[in-house]
């Protein structure tokens, strides 16, 4: 096992490594070329360029007649990406990485595409004409009748191109990368985004039957693709659910507990049970569910975002002793145009709050295309610069 | 306040999602005013905003609240004095050219509604000339601006540029909110204010036009 492994396991079993472990979101183009210091394929330069957006919006819409082909437009690019995104985090040197492939999208025209969970998404250029994350724009599903009807073959299909995609990326990278997968949103989002927000909250209320049968479908897919990826050889899993928003909860912590504890219990307990680790990502003010997190058995929470207000020495006292803390380093200014100073200042003041006794994991707090890849270099100094254990007391930090 | 009334006010505040609508024709039956009813679902609106305030209710509460309003108005729509629905004045209201997130506008349209003003809702990825012809068409005193991502902030400031350079700047106010809103943006954007949230946006429109 390789030293990055070793740190990663301790931090995420709350035990003190050698030093705090880095860690990780890649998933935009623009910063993975860059890290990797190669130029990106073509395909974000194809939907820019409005010759070729010509073509695209003529084929698209053919091939969405045949599913099977359709798929095989967006998922080598999204495996090549996966692929090319744990060499990126492996050339940073970071000790672990948050690797998404989740091959759901199916374009409509240079423009438009929809998932296989039933959502409808803007497609999305970076500033360099890269494909960016695409910008959910709305729900498919009026109700129960279009999820009944719902192709969900593709849905089904998931597990196999999981562990196919995975088991290449944990082979040429695994040993020393720990991986975290990533190809299944949460239950809280593929339910409330494939029906839309407003239409959510009064189906919870009116249509109980249906919400059960749905959020369990979902469940079960969420532990079949558990069972990919551990026979891919992942070390660790994300569970990303965006549970919050800036100023809190997006729905009552009761009310989620009530809908969704029991299904989280078990893809927590599935994923101990596969030897993964497993991460609960939401974004957003999380401070009221952080224990309910702990109790559903995650293992570690991330990204603790401080423009929502998460303080890591208020998350640390609040459950510090059974979850590990993943984050924090802010992408709005720290990691986008801050001076290196701040950038270690930054992590030095994270390192202080949270990493006494280990159960810290060094992140930024989320990813998106304007974060500065020098910047994220520094971070990882001022990592291992500060966060040797043991580590200074607080006067000495 | 008649029972009726009274109990409409209640089932919107207590969200009790299948009373409003029935409760709504019981009152329009019983000879109720229209005007009448919308207040005083406004008033169970109003009472909704300081439990999400206090923290009792969630941002799905507020956002149920405004679907139970419009299954009440829808009752009472074709009986509505249109005049009497501007009463405090009109906000245009998008979200930014470049960002498609409509939760919270949304959210800002029915709580700035139930608070008796005329909203005039563009939707979202708005081009800044879109926000100019509306203020004009609609002699609109204030805009309301929602942004999620960081990346599209620019955007208000598109917003504030064409405004000012169509010479309306000065007789409007604007106000931003969303994820990435900071008091700083707001200044950096020439804006009047940040709300964070639709109940505080409530209490800026009022503060500004009422």
């Amino acid at each position: 096992m390789s030293s990055s492994h070793e740190r990663v396991l301790a931090a995420l079993e709350l035990r003190e490594p050698d030093r705090v472990p880095t860690f990780d979101l890649m998933n935009e183009y623009a910063t993975v070329y860059e890290m990797l210091g190669r130029k990106p394929g073509p395909t974000g330069k194809l939907f820019g360029n409005p010759y070729t957006a010509k073509v695209l919006d003529r084929v698209f819409p053919l091939l969405t007649k045949v599913p099977a082909l359709s798929a095989m437009v967006s998922d080598p690019e999204l495996a090549r990406f996966a692929h090319d995104a744990a060499e990126a985090a492996t050339v940073m040197g970071y000790d672990s990485a948050w690797i998404s492939y989740f091959p759901i999208l199916r374009f409509l025209s240079s423009k438009k595409a929809l998932d296989i969970y039933g959502r409808a998404y803007d497609v999305v250029l970076d500033q360099q004409g890269n494909l960016a994350n695409p910008m959910y724009r709305e729900g498919l599903f009026a109700g129960p009748e279009d999820w009944q009807a719902w192709d969900k073959k593709p849905l089904l299909a998931l597990p196999g191109k999981v562990h196919q995609v995975y088991s290449k990326i944990v082979k040429d990278f695994g040993e020393k990368l720990f991986i975290f997968g990533f190809s299944c949103y949460g239950l809280y989002e593929n339910t409330w985004q494939s029906l839309g927000f407003s239409r959510y909250t009064v189906a919870i209320r009116r249509e109980k039957e249906f919400m059960r049968r749905y959020i369990k479908f979902f469940e079960d897919l969420h532990c079949l693709i558990l069972e990919a990826m551990a026979d891919a050889g992942l070390p660790a899993t994300v569970y990303t659910d965006d549970l919050a928003y800036r100023s809190g909860p997006m729905v009552s912590p009761k009310v989620i507990d009530e809908l969704y504890g029991d299904a989280y219990r078990r893809i927590a307990e599935t994923a101990h049970r596969l030897g993964m680790k497993i991460l609960f990502h939401s974004c957003g003010n999380t401070t009221q569910f952080l224990k309910l997190f702990a109790d559903y058995g995650f293992d570690a929470v991330h990204p603790l975002e401080p423009t929502a207000g998460m303080e890591l020495a208020e998350v640390k006292q609040l459950v510090g002793d059974r979850l590990c803390l993943v984050g924090n380093i802010d992408v709005t200014h720290i990691l986008v145009d801050a001076t290196k100073e701040e950038v270690f200042e930054d992590v030095r003041k994270a390192i202080q709050d949270a990493g006494p006794g280990g159960g810290y994991i060094l992140a930024p707090d989320h990813s998106h295309p304007e974060i500065s890849v020098k910047r994220l270099r520094w971070m990882k100094e001022a990592g291992e610069k500060y966060g040797h254990y043991p580590l200074p007391g607080r006067e000495e930090i | 306040m008649s029972d009726t009334l009274g109990r409409i006010r209640d089932a919107v505040a207590d969200l009790d999602l299948d009373a409003v609508e029935p409760l709504v024709k019981e009152a329009v039956a019983a000879g109720e005013e229209p005007d009448q009813i919308l207040e005083t679902m406004g008033a169970g609106m109003a009472r909704v905003g300081e439990l999400f305030e206090s923290g009792e209710y969630f941002l799905a509460d507020l956002v149920l609240a405004g679907e139970m309003m419009k299954e009440g108005v829808a009752v009472i729509e074709p009986l509505l004095k249109k005049e009497a629905r501007a009463g405090k004045g009109t906000v245009v209201l998008c979200t930014v050219k470049g960002d498609i997130h409509d939760i919270g506008k949304n959210l800002v349209g029915t709580m700035l509604s139930s608070a008796g003003f005329k909203v005039v809702d563009l939707g979202v990825d708005v081009h800044e000339d879109k926000v100019v012809e509306a203020v004009k068409s609609n002699g609109a005193k204030a805009v309301a601006l929602s942004v999620l991502l960081t990346t599209m902030v620019a955007s208000i400031g598109d917003i504030v540029a064409a405004l000012t350079e169509a010479g309306l700047r000065d007789q409007v106010k604007i106000a931003i909110g969303g994820a990435c809103t900071t008091p700083e943006l707001a200044e950096r954007m020439q804006v009047d204010a940040i709300g964070r949230d639709a109940v505080e946006a409530v209490r800026i429109f009022e503060g500004w036009l009422a």
